[in-house]
């Protein structure tokens, strides 16, 4: 009954805007859009142009002017061993982070949306590190992780050995997910319960009439539902992890052994450090490349309806 | 109604407008020049220089801009790599010289070789030339001992080491004094100051017979996985493997585990001897640079230099404050006073050396002697290749993988085989 309302009032909402008039909107609208456009175009699109027409060039200096060399950066970077290792770190990265800390924020947002006593204890707990600037983070996580840190002395006072953490080519990935997630889970969550929030009542209502269990109704109301959240929030979170930079740059300057040397901070390292910014430009575009297709197929994924 | 939202809308879109082209503008002082002055030291280390700099040209202001180490160099590719005349006089380090030069970073100021020839120290000229020009002006140079904790050395019993060069404690030796102190209760027993980078560690390497790293005429053919280099690291590798040096602690730390007690020994410069007077907390001398077993004295040296940004548009006034700060008595002296770092202007540095005795007395007796034994026959510097910055990168990296329990015989061959495929990008 509610449904049918609902869709009543949609239906409604069209009439008020006959084809004819919502298309003499459109100069007002573009003009109200025009400061984020041209913001868009300047910091965005012009930079990320740049970057392209760059990584066909060269120059010594960057105060030489530079020579077009064709795909000679690129052929530097794809016959380079350490290109490789930085992608599959990267790839290994994603593929870690990403569910891990979309699945967290699933089951946290769920557990916010619930009522219970504490709650709102329990929501500042998950949103506080949200507020923590990343750098300031990453430097406490830094003293954290040291082998005579704190957590090492719990870990001991739990007669488990300590661990090497970042200092280890096989846990500093791993321990730089978990400082990201301390973060993110947090900042994914806000999202997914905003989504959770916009689900109608009234599904649950009829469905646990009809004796739908829990996990019935995530399946087939909830999930469904916060579909559309959750096709924002993998992309999202995918393109944030993919230029993920401030704990590799602060922490590890991407090893031990290139263990965590993410393409970001290639980047970086490449354009800034080493000076050689059309090498850099390379990349970038090879970047620009990945996000593209990866969040392309995310949302050809996630946004398609049934 | 719609055309008021219309007026609106045009307003909002103009004032957005506004905003981009609204950072024109400024206030030129046509009476006052001022001079920006870029280094990777905080402001206070060089403050009396700059009071001495502005009473001694009336009309010249410094601004002062401070830039961590860490991203100083990142800084330098920006800022002087994209032409921007915010900077007008900036640090340099002994070894990038080449490196700026060949950028095109750095103002030729070939002006000043004479001066500098007479009123420098010997080796500060080739460390400031490239391709036969004097690309920046001297400022400090360093130089490197051994520091020992008495405390601790007493209650372990191990024997003071020697300030006579030619009874230098080899690195080997120093490892097992820094095992036995710990086993008496110290916590840490050897410390580098600067533990993972270069400059820190090329003394070890050169000491081991592993050469600067870089060879070949143009200074573009690595040479960091050779037998030298290999030893040098083994060393390197057994010091964290055993725990006597710290794992996962950053460099800038180590000077203080060593002023609050905390390890035996320490291979640091002479600003070690500032922190520990600051601190207050340690009896302790100062001992001879250490040796390879088998190998050949070698110190580290070199510090900070000063060039000009070819972006200037406040040349003669950089020029006046590179060569007050570099090759005046009073400013060059004046530049090293805070941080206790050693000028070097030859009158400068007469008295620096004069002074070291009384640093920190009675823990610093026989500084000023040692300085100069070891600055005239065992300092090795930087080598001024054009690919210093990948160096520094990549052997940085490697050291500490290395540090971190990586195979060294590995981990150097791949540094080489990085730095050769980056190096041919420069020739």
């Amino acid at each position: 009954m509610t449904l049918l309302a609902r869709k009543g009032a949609q239906g409604a909402s069209h009439k008020l805007a006959p084809r004819g008039r919502s298309r003499s909107l459109w100069p007002i609208a573009l003009i109200f859009l025009a400061p984020t456009l041209i913001l868009l175009f300047v910091l965005r699109v012009i930079p990320a142009g740049e970057a392209v027409m760059s990584s066909f060039q060269n120059s010594p200096s960057r105060l030489i002017a530079p020579e077009w060399v064709g795909l000679e950066n690129f052929a530097v970077l794809f016959g380079s061993a350490d290109f490789y290792q930085v992608l599959g770190v990267t790839g290994i990265f994603i593929v870690t982070i990403v569910p891990f800390q979309i699945a967290a924020a699933v089951f946290i947002a769920l557990l916010l949306n619930e009522r219970f006593p504490g709650l709102g204890l329990v929501r500042t707990f998950v949103f506080l590190p949200v507020a923590a600037p990343a750098a300031v983070a990453t430097v406490i996580w830094g003293i954290a992780f040291q082998p005579r840190g704190p957590i090492n002395a719990i870990l001991e006072a739990a007669g488990i050995p300590s661990q090497p953490f970042l200092t280890s080519p096989s846990q500093a990935l791993f321990s730089i997910i978990i400082l990201m997630s301390w973060i993110g889970i947090g900042y994914w969550t806000l999202f997914l319960v905003a989504g959770l929030q916009d689900i109608p009542e009234e599904l649950y209502e009829a469905a646990t009439l009809d004796g739908a269990g829990w996990w019935q109704c995530f399946w087939s109301i909830t999930l469904p539902n916060l579909r559309r959240t959750l096709a924002f929030v993998v992309v999202a979170n995918t393109v944030s992890s993919l230029i993920a930079f401030v704990p590799v740059a602060i922490l590890t300057r991407g090893g031990p052994a290139d263990s965590t040397r993410l393409i970001m901070f290639d980047t970086y390292n490449n354009t800034f450090v080493l000076g050689d910014v059309h090498l850099g430009s390379a990349e970038v575009t090879v970047l620009i490349l990945i996000l593209i297709t990866v969040t392309a197929i995310q949302f050809r994924l996630l946004g398609k309806e049934k | 109604m719609r055309k008021h939202i219309r007026y609106i809308a045009v307003a909002v879109a103009a004032a957005s407008m506004v905003g981009f082209s609204g950072c024109a503008g400024e206030g030129a002082d046509g009476e006052n020049v001022s001079v920006t002055l870029l280094t990777a030291d905080p402001q206070e280390n060089l403050q009396p220089a700059i009071d001495g700099f502005e009473a001694a040209n009336p009309g010249i202001t410094v601004e002062y801009e401070y830039v961590p180490f860490d991203q100083y160099n990142n800084l330098i590719e920006q800022r002087v790599g994209s032409g921007d005349a915010g900077v007008d006089v900036y640090a340099a380090d002994s070894g990038a010289i080449g490196s700026l030069a060949s950028k095109g970073y750095l103002v030729d100021l070939s002006e000043f070789s004479d001066e500098v020839a007479a009123g420098s120290l010997p080796a500060t000229l080739d460390a400031n030339t490239y391709d036969g020009k004097l690309w920046s002006v001297p400022m400090w140079t360093s130089m490197q001992y051994l520091y020992y904790n008495k405390d601790i050395l007493d209650a372990a019993g191990i024997p003071y080491p020697s300030s006579n060069l030619d009874e230098a404690i080899t690195y080997q030796e120093l490892l097992e004094a820094g095992k036995q102190a710990q086993a008496a209760g110290a916590t840490w027993g050897v410390l580098f100051d600067q533990i993972n980078r270069y400059y820190q560690l090329q003394a070890l390497i050169e000491s081991a017979g592993g050469g600067s790293g870089a060879t070949g005429e143009d200074l573009l053919t690595p040479a960091i996985n050779n037998d030298g280099w290999v030893s040098a690291m083994n060393f390197y590798s057994q010091l964290f493997e055993e725990g006597v040096a710290p794992r996962g602690v950053a460099t800038e730390q180590m000077p203080v585990l060593f002023s609050t007690g905390e390890a035996a020994f320490i291979v640091s410069g002479p600003w070690q001897a500032t922190t520990n007077a600051n601190e207050g907390a340690i009896k302790y001398g100062v001992a001879a640079n250490p040796v390879f077993e088998g190998g050949t004295p070698a110190m580290s040296t070199g510090s900070w230099n000063l060039g000009i940004n070819p972006a200037t548009d406040q040349m003669e006034a950089s020029k006046k404050l590179v060569e007050y700060l570099s090759l005046t008595k009073e400013g060059n002296a004046l530049s090293t006073s805070v941080l206790g770092i050693s000028p070097t202007n030859v009158a400068a540095f007469d008295d620096f050396v004069a002074g070291l005795d009384d640093r920190d007395a009675p823990h610093t007796a026989g500084l000023g002697e040692l300085t100069k034994v070891q600055l005239s026959s065992i300092a090795v510097n930087r080598p001024n290749s054009p690919g210093f910055t990948q160096m520094g990168d990549v052997t940085g990296r490697a050291f500490d993988d290395i540090r971190n329990g990586q195979p060294v015989q590995g981990t150097l061959d791949s540094a080489q085989a990085e730095l050769q495929g980056l190096w041919d990008r420069l020739k």
